[in-house]
């Protein structure tokens, strides 16, 4: 069917492509303003410890120019002069009805006496990010040191839950045996208790064998699988066509080489997902580092680290907010880069951690 | 996720009749506990244990700094729970920020969901990518930049709203982190950054949804409001639901925000002292375990009431359609 | 649940790396235990910093080098430094208490850190008569003021840090006023002549006149506006309640029984703090004192602070890189009575402590040959009368070039001291502090309160808390 469009369907475009301008336009200053605490974060990781404290600050890293005279550093103001126009001229002695200046560009013709409040003058500015600060959050962070624990902790652990998670959801996709759906609800509900429960016991006891202020008690339990992602690759494995297995299995298989060598292969994206959750999970967990790591502060996390830095540091918000934007880099590039396997990883497996 | 609530659903009816059992059944049922072993032996030392130890050691006065004068308490530390003040005020501190909260997350989430749904929206794996990142972004690093930019002198976000015409910055302004009520936005604007996973699930679910059903809707004349109350949300509501479980179990268990920003203080005026961090304080920076672990406790049953609820609910709303296998 | 083929492919590789990374971390994880080295056989000892001077971040580095040629200069100890924020301290060290693995030397801490964990130090007694350990070059009354009874001597003294008002010239100049007496007794001489006594209301006149709001108003001006102040008046450095309030006198939350009080004076104190920064407003309230225009607490180094109370650590830890004028001022009197609080810092040895031999040696290089250096850095002065003498010749010249600042004020305060202690002990202490720090919290964010109310509920509930000791 071939005709000239009609003017119904011209104004449909139309209106289609109107309608599309406004939703894109409108999503991309939903995410200006959800993303805006980044910008702000990296124009004042650049500011200088006085950009940060003036409340009258430029958004951007700029830094109030100054004057040097007669041997002292002198902050310069645009100045409104009697006349009408307005000078930039330095401060060099300021008082509370009238204060002296000097000229910049001409500072052999004296003084000038101005007659009002300087507090009501603004400053003169100019951009002057400090890129060193990342460099001083970097060393007095240590950062090396807190990126080697953070990714011990977080790749051993992933290696542990996903290797013990796997095999119990092969246990539960493919055998039966009695009692099966009991134990998977439990299995479920331990998601929904709060961890708080079983921490007084469990401190004590990791307290008793002198595993607190080590990493064992935040890794070893991880060898005994996690719900979410029992979960998770149970749901996968279900989708796998069972006539593979039974190919292995009449070739002679047993069950363990049945799950090594036919499960594992076919469920890679979603054991690669689940990798990827667990690490995320772990680069962020705070809690229990906090609680069995206290103390123990050359071991901590990143997470926590963090956290003890803001602490000492609390009055130079500008460090702390480079070393802020330092820890995350790591996470996002790995995520930007691995974010179509991440995000279909969510589609795949059907739900998060 | 559908499936994730109807595992937690059937467990409870779950129950089959013995059957008498083959050898070849009974060989499959020995390998399948040994493959579940693992988890059988951490829950047993990591959940079962403990629960009940934490009831027994909520019975004991046991002192952290000074293990060996335990002494049994009999119900006191109980009754201490429930007398203290600051008890009642975690809970109605964690209640109040619930009910902001969820409710703000489970919408957003869904909204951001329809909008990298809409067919009009372009370059939408951009969007994807915008919306999801600040998920990424390790919550203390998150937690750091927020406390600066809603500085009350400093801080973009009453700069923003100063350009208004609001007086927002300077002392009178708008002070987030001091005011009791403006502290629980603060803490959703950090819980927002974190949305990403539920946005994407909301996403799966939407794409799941049959196209046709739509396009049946269009035919019939109805509205984008219509085609998303008769169509969309049944169809999304146990996605939705599942989101809403695990909302509530994390957010009745919060504790990271508070804690980096105010440490136990519960400041502004007890609005940051939720259940967890009252918990924390008490049994590890005090070192009262014992009376801890009948906090813990406390909590325990709190969430689990909370859940029960929800699950009551689910059969008024939740439609579970013909993909229940 | 749906599967997209294509993804299966590309996740191979994804694995793959996985799994690499997965066994390099397991490699890792050999040496899970913790970061203790065996490769050499010296014996690890622990210093621990956060009680008291020391976990500001400049004073950071100089301590880093001290442990460094510590470390160089002999072969049997390895010196291992852990600074810790101050607010964190108490938590951290009682959690490596409780687990056994305490640090072996803490210091230098203050008078508080000894009433958080009474019972917890070693008694240095044997080790000094073992050592043969000279104490001739200390005041005597010092030493014996780390002597507690049932506990013995469980610290040495290593400095004091008096204090005294921290004057930003600058601000008074601007105002063309003049600066407040550095001699103990002496009046204030106002612009025209006219002398007033150095007390409370004389210095609360001139902080009225020292707090400027954006327009260039001061707080005594019917123009000013309390929602934009800029510059104020006076303020009490990093001082909790107790600490503020002994400067209208000392006193105890607790009394001769063991049971909580108000000091009378105290709550004057309060009642005063509370006036001065919710209608006065010359004393910065919690929301400006928590704001980056008075550098997030550390007040007076903002510049924008025309008087701060607080002690000799000040100067070291936060103005070294203060870029106006300043010099030091007398304590005002209250009520006929000058009291200029005092921190006096030790080192101490932790009882549990599996090598005290070499923790008593690193004890006495930090109380002897470090204690210049450390002294300098942490802006204390010396407990050893040696090291006296032109001891503020030296941190003047370390951090203060150029400047003309009278130190004799933060020595003559030393006649004024507090006792007792605004440090001193309460029982349940970590719980006791944590009920002020409640009050003092609703003290400094809430306006309107009605403070002797309020101090009612305080004593009511520390009661609660002692009782529960």
């Amino acid at each position: 069917m071939t005709t000239q469009p009609t003017e119904a369907a011209v104004r449909r475009k139309r209106r289609n492509l109107l309608f599309s301008a406004c939703t894109t336009l409108g999503a991309l200053l939903l995410a200006a303003i959800f993303l805006m605490p980044l910008g702000y974060g990296a124009a004042t990781a650049l500011k200088d410890k006085d950009g940060v404290s003036d409340p009258n600050a430029a958004l951007l890293p700029v830094s109030a120019l100054t004057y040097e005279y007669e041997g002292e550093e002198l902050d310069i103001f645009a100045v409104p002069m009697p006349d009408g126009q307005t000078r930039e001229l330095a401060l060099v002695e300021p008082g509370r009805e009238s204060s002296v200046f000097v000229d910049p560009e001409n500072p052999g013709s004296g003084t000038i006496e101005w007659e009002g409040r300087w507090r009501t003058l603004d400053p003169v500015t100019g951009l002057d990010p400090q890129w060193g600060n990342f460099s001083e959050a970097w060393n007095t962070i240590d950062f090396v040191r807190l990126m080697g624990w953070t990714l011990m902790y977080a790749l051993t652990t992933m290696l542990f839950t996903v290797v013990s998670s796997a095999v119990v959801a092969y246990g539960f996709a493919r055998f039966r045996f009695p009692g099966r759906g009991v134990l998977f609800g439990l299995l479920m509900a331990t998601i929904l208790l709060p961890p708080a429960v079983t921490l007084v016991p469990k401190y004590a006891v990791f307290l008793q064998m002198g595993w607190v202020g080590t990493y064992l008690p935040l890794i070893v339990p991880q060898l005994f699988a996690n719900a979410f992602n029992v979960f998770l690759l149970r749901q996968y494995f279900l989708t796998i066509p069972r006539e593979l297995e039974e190919a292995a299995r009449i070739d002679g298989a047993g069950p363990i080489r049945t799950f090594l060598r036919v499960i594992v292969p076919q469920a890679l994206p979603a054991l690669t997902a689940v990798s990827l959750f667990h690490f995320f999970y772990a680069w962020n967990d705070f809690f229990e580092p906090l609680l069995y790591l206290a103390g123990n502060r050359a071991i901590v996390p990143i997470g926590v680290g963090l956290s003890y830095f803001s602490g000492v540091y609390n009055s130079e918000p500008h460090l702390i907010l480079a070393a802020a934007i330092l820890a995350l880099a790591l996470p996002v590039v790995i995520f930007l880069v691995a974010q179509r396997v991440f995000i279909r990883g969510i589609v795949v497996t059907g739900v998060d951690k | 996720m559908s499936d994730f609530t109807d595992a937690l659903l059937t467990a409870r009816r779950g129950r089959r009749s013995g059957r008498p059992a083959s050898p070849m059944a009974r060989r499959e049922a020995r390998w399948g506990y040994a493959f579940i072993s693992p988890w059988i032996i951490g829950f047993v030392l990591f959940w079962a244990v403990p629960i009940g130890a934490s009831l027994v050691f909520s019975m004991l006065d046991f002192q952290l700094t000074d293990p060996d004068a335990t002494t049994f308490a009999g119900g006191s530390n109980w009754e201490r729970a429930l007398s203290d003040p600051d008890t009642w005020t975690a809970l109605a501190a964690t209640f109040r920020f619930t009910v902001l909260f969820l409710p703000l997350s489970l919408v957003v989430a869904l909204g951001l969901a329809l909008l990298l749904n809409s067919r009009y929206l372009k370059f939408t794996g951009l969007f994807r990518l915008l919306f999801f990142a600040p998920s990424m972004i390790p919550l203390v690093a998150g937690i750091l930049i927020w406390q600066q930019v809603l500085n009350p002198q400093t801080g973009w976000v009453n700069r923003l709203i100063g350009l208004s015409g609001i007086d927002a910055t300077g002392a009178e302004g708008i002070r987030w982190f001091d005011n009791p009520v403006l502290v629980l936005f603060a803490f959703s604007f950090i819980g927002l950054w974190g949305i990403g996973n539920s946005m994407i699930i909301n996403l799966a679910g939407l794409q799941g949804i049959p196209t046709q059903l739509y396009e049946a809707a269009a035919i019939d004349g109805a509205g984008w409001w219509r085609r998303l109350r008769s169509i969309t949300l049944p169809l999304l509501s146990p996605v939705m639901f599942y989101n809403l479980v695990i909302g509530s179990v994390l957010i009745l268990q919060y504790f990271v925000v508070p804690w980096v920003l105010f440490g136990a203080t519960g400041r502004p005026a007890g609005a940051s002292k939720f259940l967890l961090v009252h918990f924390y304080q008490e049994a590890f920076v005090f070192g009262n375990m014992g009376y801890g672990a009948a906090l813990a406790w406390f909590i325990f049953i709190v969430v689990a009431v909370f859940t029960g609820l929800l699950f009551g609910t689910a059969r008024h709303w939740v439609h579970y359609g013909t993909e229940r296998s | 649940m749906r599967t997209t083929p294509s993804l299966r492919g590309r996740g191979i590789a994804a694995a793959r790396a996985v799994a690499i990374g997965g066994a390099a971390a397991l490699l890792a994880s050999a040496c899970l235990d913790g970061g203790s080295s065996g490769a050499t056989d010296r014996v690890e000892i622990r210093w621990f910093v956060g009680m008291g001077a020391g976990s500001d971040a400049p004073t950071i580095p100089a301590q880093e080098k001290i442990v460094e040629e510590f470390n160089a200069s002999q072969d049997d100890i390895e010196l291992v430094l852990e600074i810790v924020d101050a607010d964190q301290a108490p938590n951290i060290l009682s959690t490596q208490i409780a687990t056994g693995d305490g640090p072996d030397i803490v210091g230098p801490m203050g008078i508080r850190g000894r009433s958080t964990f009474p019972g917890a130090w070693l008694d240095l007694t044997p080790y000094i008569e073992e050592n043969d350990y000279d104490l001739t070059d200390f005041d005597p009354a010092l030493v014996d003021f780390y002597r507690i009874e049932e506990e013995g001597q469980i610290g040495l003294p290593f400095a004091v840090f008096p204090s005294f008002m921290y004057v930003n010239l600058d601000l008074f100049d601007e105002a063309g006023l003049p600066y407040p007496p550095q001699e103990y007794g002496a009046p204030y001489v106002d612009a025209d002549g006219t002398e007033r006594p150095w007390d409370i209301e004389t210095m609360t006149d001139l902080a009225k006149r020292l707090t400027v709001d954006a327009d260039g108003n001061d707080a005594t001006s019917p123009d000013f506006d309390p929602a934009n102040i800029v510059q104020f008046g006076f303020g009490n450095v990093f001082a909790d309640i107790r600490a503020q309030s002994t400067l209208f006198g000392s006193g105890s939350f607790v009394d001769a029984e063991g049971n909580a009080q108000i000091p009378e004076h105290w709550a004057e104190a309060q009642q005063w703090y509370y006036d001065g920064m919710w209608t006065a407003h010359f004393i910065p309230n919690g929301p400006y004192g928590d704001s980056d225009m008075l550098n997030a607490g550390s007040w007076f180094e903002s510049g924008n602070l025309a008087m701060g109370n607080t002690h000799l650590w000040y100067a070291t830890c936060c103005m070294a890189g203060f870029e106006g004028t300043w010099d030091t001022a007398a304590v005002p009197s209250y009520d006929g009575t000058t009291t200029a609080k005092l921190h006096a810092d030790t080192f101490s040895i932790l009882g549990d402590t599996e090598h005290p031999d070499e923790a008593f040696q690193v004890l006495t290089h930090l109380i002897g040959d470090a204690a210049e250096e450390l002294t300098t850095t942490y802006g204390g002065m010396p407990a050893r009368i040696s090291l006296q003498d032109g001891y503020f010749d030296r941190v003047g010249a370390a951090n203060f070039e150029g400047q003309d600042i009278n130190w004799d004020t933060a020595v003559d305060g030393m006649s004024y001291v507090d006792n007792p202690s605004h440090e001193g002990g309460m029982p349940n202490f970590l719980e006791a502090e944590a009920v002020i720090a409640e009050y003092a919290t609703r003290f400094a964010q809430e306006e309107g309160l009605d403070i002797p109310a309020e101090l009612e509920a305080l004593k009511a509930d520390l009661q609660v808390v002692f009782d529960a000791a």
